[in-house]
């Protein structure tokens, strides 16, 4: 025996193997040893008969010494185990891990869809089989002191808004494929309501020509969408840079605008225009040809039945024709000319 | 899944205070300290604390606290697409109970309509023109809004849900983030600069 494992120097799986065959005898030791490098002294080699007798005598023995599989883990399983040192991580399904009965796959006709022992589609579709409900929560046990609460004073969209104007929006890719990076995530978008800037009116009129489709009326906002730069965080300062540029050269008032026409502005303005001064040629007629005291027309714009008049006209110009505004209109009409027979 | 790399680190910042440009920062840059292994496929670098329960981060050795400025953000909108609808189910209650647990806010939950994408081929390589071969391509979505978050919180939770993100599922994040105004916006600065101007047009008057 000792002269055997001389001759046998490496541990492998046929170890056992050698060893029952070296019990056979000593012809049985020139056999085995063809797989060892050992030199036998005095003997001429096995013949191709021998040899061939020697294969089919070695796979016999593979076949008795192979090592049967046992029974599946899951019979071994307590059921009051924790299911987290079964499926610490995402792992593939494995129907002897797994002691549940499930059975998966297009049913053979008048029968049950395929058992989970060698079922390809079992193992194909992603399982949540690590993240059951304990193992998240004991995950996020372990992430909680991570984690930093909101503060307290900003719980509503108005206060938020107060405090931080500008909001910055930028988006995030997360897929599988040849490469991380995708185009699309340079984008920011920039968004600012124009009243929590610094603007008095004629800042914020020209604000808005100059930027023209990028604020909305509606709600105030002003959006600046930035993708020119290659890196997100260059798109920001350059959405920045924009809005800084835009809001001091709102401020500046140029020599070329003083030329705004009519057509140009964005509202109806009452004073000099055409309504104003029909309104008070007018009354200062009626005045004349009833004979009384003289009246100024500074006097005149003063008195309360020309202001209320001038608001309805500025109202149904800028807002439109609701119901509201036209008969606000026909009263202060009526006091104006002293109409008051008409109602 | 996510290409995240060898290590992720993190960074948690105090409260926002005000005066200081807050400057969101790029947490693979930070010089990595420690490592934390939660399990085999997580590792978390953490760095910093929330200023009010100092005393009870002091115990855990992996938090470090930093005085920036933690960004805010208002609003953050995760939206999952894949092939298969009951992956997206089973991902969509994970990402719900880790919300929860971790204590974050859900504004809404929704499943926009899927989008089928349809092609039709030639069957043979050659010729045989009449017979052709259809594909479609289903894409589900589903959409999960979360109100209030801190940078912190966001890091974490983003980590967590993109490292668990099956296979073949693909995620958008839109982040939308609240800022002061910059310095120098609060105020016009022509009143301050009359000579920098003068000089300035003085220049363009010469030069033309």
């Amino acid at each position: 025996m000792a002269a055997a494992s001389g001759c046998l120097f490496c541990a492998r799986p046929m170890l056992p193997r050698l060893c029952a065959g070296l019990a056979a005898g000593p012809r049985s030791l020139l056999r085995v040893s063809a797989y060892s490098t050992a030199l036998v002294v005095g003997s001429a080699g096995p013949s191709p008969g021998q040899v061939a007798a020697s294969r089919r005598s070695r796979t016999s023995q593979i076949a008795r010494n192979r090592r049967l599989p046992g029974a599946p883990r899951t019979e071994k399983m307590a059921v009051d185990q924790y299911w987290g040192n079964v499926y610490p991580t995402a792992a593939a399904f494995n129907p002897s891990s797994v002691p549940l009965p499930i059975r998966m796959g297009y049913p053979v006709k008048r029968g049950v869809p395929p058992p989970k022992e060698g079922n390809l589609e079992l193992i194909k579709i992603p399982n949540f089989l690590h993240l059951t409900p304990p193992a998240i929560k004991k995950h996020c046990t372990a992430l909680k002191d991570f984690c930093t609460e909101w503060p307290t004073v900003l719980d509503s969209d108005e206060k938020c808004e107060q405090h931080f104007p500008i909001e910055i929006e930028t988006v995030d890719y997360v897929s599988a494929g040849p490469s991380v990076r995708n185009p699309k995530a340079r984008v920011v978008t920039l968004r600012v309501k124009l009243s929590k800037l610094n603007l008095d009116d004629h800042a914020k009129k020209k604000l808005i020509k100059l930027v023209g489709e990028r604020y909305c009326k509606d709600t105030d906002i002003l959006t600046i969408t930035t993708d020119r730069c290659p890196l997100r965080r260059q798109n920001y300062d350059y959405g920045v840079y924009l809005l800084t540029v835009l809001y001091h050269e709102s401020w500046k008032t140029e020599m070329w605008e003083n030329e705004k026409t009519e057509a140009d502005m964005e509202e109806y303005i009452w004073d000099n225009s055409p309504s104003q001064k029909n309104a008070l040629d007018t009354l200062v007629r009626i005045r004349a040809a009833e004979k009384t005291t003289e009246v100024t027309k500074e006097e005149l714009l003063a008195s309360e039945i020309v202001e209320n008049y001038k608001t309805t006209v500025v109202a149904l110009k800028n807002e439109g024709e609701t119901e509201n505004n036209i008969l606000q209109y026909k009263e202060s009409v009526t006091k104006l000319l002293n109409l008051q027979a008409l109602q | 899944m996510a290409a995240w790399g060898g290590v992720s680190r993190l960074w948690r910042r105090g409260c926002q205070g005000l005066g200081t440009f807050p400057v969101n920062y790029s947490s693979r840059d930070m010089p990595k300290q420690y490592r934390f292994l939660l399990n085999k496929d997580l590792l978390w670098v953490q760095f910093s604390g929330f200023h009010t329960d100092l005393h009870h981060h002091k115990d855990n050795s992996l938090i470090s606290i930093s005085d920036e400025p933690d960004t805010l953000y208002r609003k953050l909108s995760v939206l999952v697409k894949g092939h298969d609808k009951t992956v997206l189910d089973s991902y969509e209650y994970f990402a719900v109970l880790a919300a929860k647990e971790l204590g974050i806010s859900i504004e809404k939950i929704h499943e926009p309509p899927r989008k089928i994408e349809r092609f039709t081929l030639l069957k043979s390589i050659h010729i045989f023109k009449k017979h052709r071969v259809q594909y479609e391509m289903r894409t589900h979505y589903r959409c999960l809004e979360l109100k209030h978050l801190t940078g912190s919180t966001a890091d974490v939770y983003l980590e967590y849900i993109q490292r668990n993100l099956p296979e073949g599922v693909a995620m958008e994040i839109k982040k939308t983030k609240l800022e002061k105004l910059p310095e120098h916006i609060q105020k016009p600065i022509w009143d301050k600069l009359p000579s920098v101007e003068e000089t300035a047009t003085g220049a363009l008057e010469t030069g033309h």
